[in-house]
């Protein structure tokens, strides 16, 4: 028994069986399709969904969404959002880009549809400056990246709160006044 | 005046054969160098191409069409670089290092017959520069030196890997060009000449139309041997990436690179020149191929250039597929196994000649 294997063992070194095997597979190979995407000419598809660069949503009257809740600073992981209040208004709405990871969380926390995640990866530049998001920067990108309806469909197709109406859902026990 | 009283007509017509002679070999020596560098530029490029095909990638595709001044793009880099010289080196044998190395490689051109010989207005060219008796001695006396280059230019780089990756490749040229040399001897038995053109035309007059065919075994061997001679993959102990980061020139950059470059390619052509000079029948084709009509029209040239780049593709195919050898392993493979195999496929070869002109002086 022994013998056997050590003989299949010398056959297989001498006839170099298993090295030619691995040239039949790298020459298979060299007919295949290569599997590389040439980046600026060719773009990989961008799956619907995808998590890119943010923009403050605008409403059908071109204001911003935003309330200034504080809801997407919040739940930020790496806390990148900065929002500040002053006079009723959203004084300040800046997001670190260079710390976000990304995770869509401020997406789903907002109430008001107002922050979104664009289809936009390529923004890259040589100044942080450029990189760290202000409001008004912020507010283009919607108008850049996903003007006219497609803001809207894409926001309620993927991010829609889970309910549009923050009512009381018709069959929860309500407190209507006191009995007379 | 008459020309004839200064210079006898014998003379003058000996002098401008010998001019002649000399432009013919200066114009040969030209061509051999331009079309060698040549083939260097498009080697390096359809190592890359094939390489990234093998591996499912498109290799270079921006420098003209589908990439084809990429090895012009390279070099023109190559030239700007900084020529950097580590600070402790030894300068003069810093310098000296490359050179050696590329003309050692280089000078093996010269010997390499290309085709059969044709006649210019009764001037016989044979398509070699020097068609010396001793051409395959010749080449590993060159490749001996060669390795003179790798090793001085691990030492003068004053540096660990360069210093290792120098050493490695001595011991493995030294350990290679035996096995190379072993398994070329029964080409020689067979042959009977050291003549690289002689060996051709041996090998065109033989019953197998090459030696690949009854030599198989030297064959191998010479492949394996090649392989490790040219330090390429699976045997690049001397550049080994992920150990010495580039081996024996490591410290060099810009032009004396270019020039450890240029010599490792040519010294790829001229392994594969000898595998299809030796084993493959070099601008020849065997006589059962010759039957096929009109293939006789075919000029020797194409052959040997096909042969040529057969063995080249085979070189990127193995580099595209094995992984590195490890350096015992490497050792082994050489002392242990080569050596005594070609030692016997001496042995049967000469048996077999032996047996052979016997009976036929019987």
């Amino acid at each position: 028994m022994e013998c056997s294997v050590t003989v299949r063992e010398i056959i297989k070194r001498f006839t170099f069986i298993e090295i030619f095997q691995g040239m039949a597979l790298t020459l298979r190979k060299m007919f295949s399709h290569a599997v590389t995407i040439q980046y600026p000419k060719e773009r990989r598809h961008i799956a619907p969904g995808y998590r890119g660069q943010h923009a403050l949503a605008k409403n059908q009257a071109g204001q911003a969404k935003c309330v200034g809740c504080g809801l997407c600073a919040t739940i930020c992981p790496s806390q990148c959002i900065h929002i500040s209040r002053a006079k009723g208004q959203v004084d300040k709405y800046e997001i670190d880009i260079l710390r976000c990871i990304y995770c869509g969380f401020c997406v789903e926390a907002c109430p008001y549809g107002a922050v979104v995640l664009t289809e936009n990866y390529e923004y890259s530049d040589y100044k942080k400056e450029n990189i760290y998001m202000k409001k008004d920067k912020l507010l283009s990108n919607w108008d850049k990246y996903m003007p006219g309806k497609k803001g809207e469909e894409y926001f309620n197709k993927f991010w829609r709160p889970l309910s549009e109406d923050f009512g009381t859902p018709p069959g929860q026990a309500v407190y209507k006044g006191k009995k007379e | 005046m008459d020309i004839n009283n200064i210079i006898s007509p014998e003379l003058l017509d000996a002098f401008i054969k010998f001019g002649i002679n000399l432009l013919i070999i200066i114009l040969k020596i030209v061509i051999v160098l331009a079309i060698g560098l040549l083939h260097v530029a498009y080697a390096t490029y359809f190592e890359r191409k094939v390489i990234g095909h093998m591996q499912v990638r498109l290799g270079p595709m921006r420098v003209g069409w589908h990439g084809l001044l990429q090895p012009f793009a390279d070099g023109l880099k190559l030239f700007f670089k900084e020529d950097l010289v580590p600070a402790n080196a030894d300068k003069v044998v810093f310098y000296i290092a490359p050179i050696i190395f590329m003309a050692a490689s280089m000078v093996n051109l010269s010997v390499i017959p290309f085709s059969y010989s044709f006649t210019i207005a009764d001037f016989k060219i044979s398509p070699v520069i020097a068609d010396i008796n001793i051409g395959l001695l010749f080449i590993f006396a060159m490749a001996g030196i060669g390795v003179y280059g790798i090793f001085i230019a691990g030492w003068a780089s004053n540096s660990k890997y360069a210093f290792l990756g120098g050493i490695r490749s001595a011991a493995q040229v030294i350990s290679y060009e035996i096995a190379m040399g072993l398994s070329l001897v029964g080409v020689m038995i067979m042959a009977g000449s050291l003549n690289l053109t002689d060996i051709v035309r041996a090998q065109e007059e033989s019953v197998f139309g090459m030696f690949a065919i009854p030599q198989i075994v030297g064959f191998v061997i010479f492949t394996i041997a090649a392989v490790a001679e040219t330090n390429r993959t699976p045997f690049d102990m001397p550049e080994a990436e992920s150990e010495l980061v580039a081996g024996y020139f490591t410290e060099y950059s810009g032009f004396r690179f270019a020039l450890f470059f240029l010599g490792e390619y040519i010294a790829m052509i001229i392994m594969a020149s000898m595998a299809t000079i030796c084993f493959l029948g070099g601008w020849t084709i065997p006589w059962y191929i010759k039957v096929v009509p009109f293939i006789k029209y075919v000029p020797g040239i194409v052959w040997f250039l096909m042969k040529v780049y057969a063995f080249f593709f085979f070189f990127y195919w193995i580099r595209a597929t094995l992984p590195r050898y490890r350096y015992d392993q490497v050792m082994g493979i050489g002392w242990k196994i080569l050596i005594p195999v070609a030692l016997a496929n001496i042995l049967v070869t000469g048996l077999v000649k032996i047996i052979i002109t016997t009976l036929n002086g019987v």
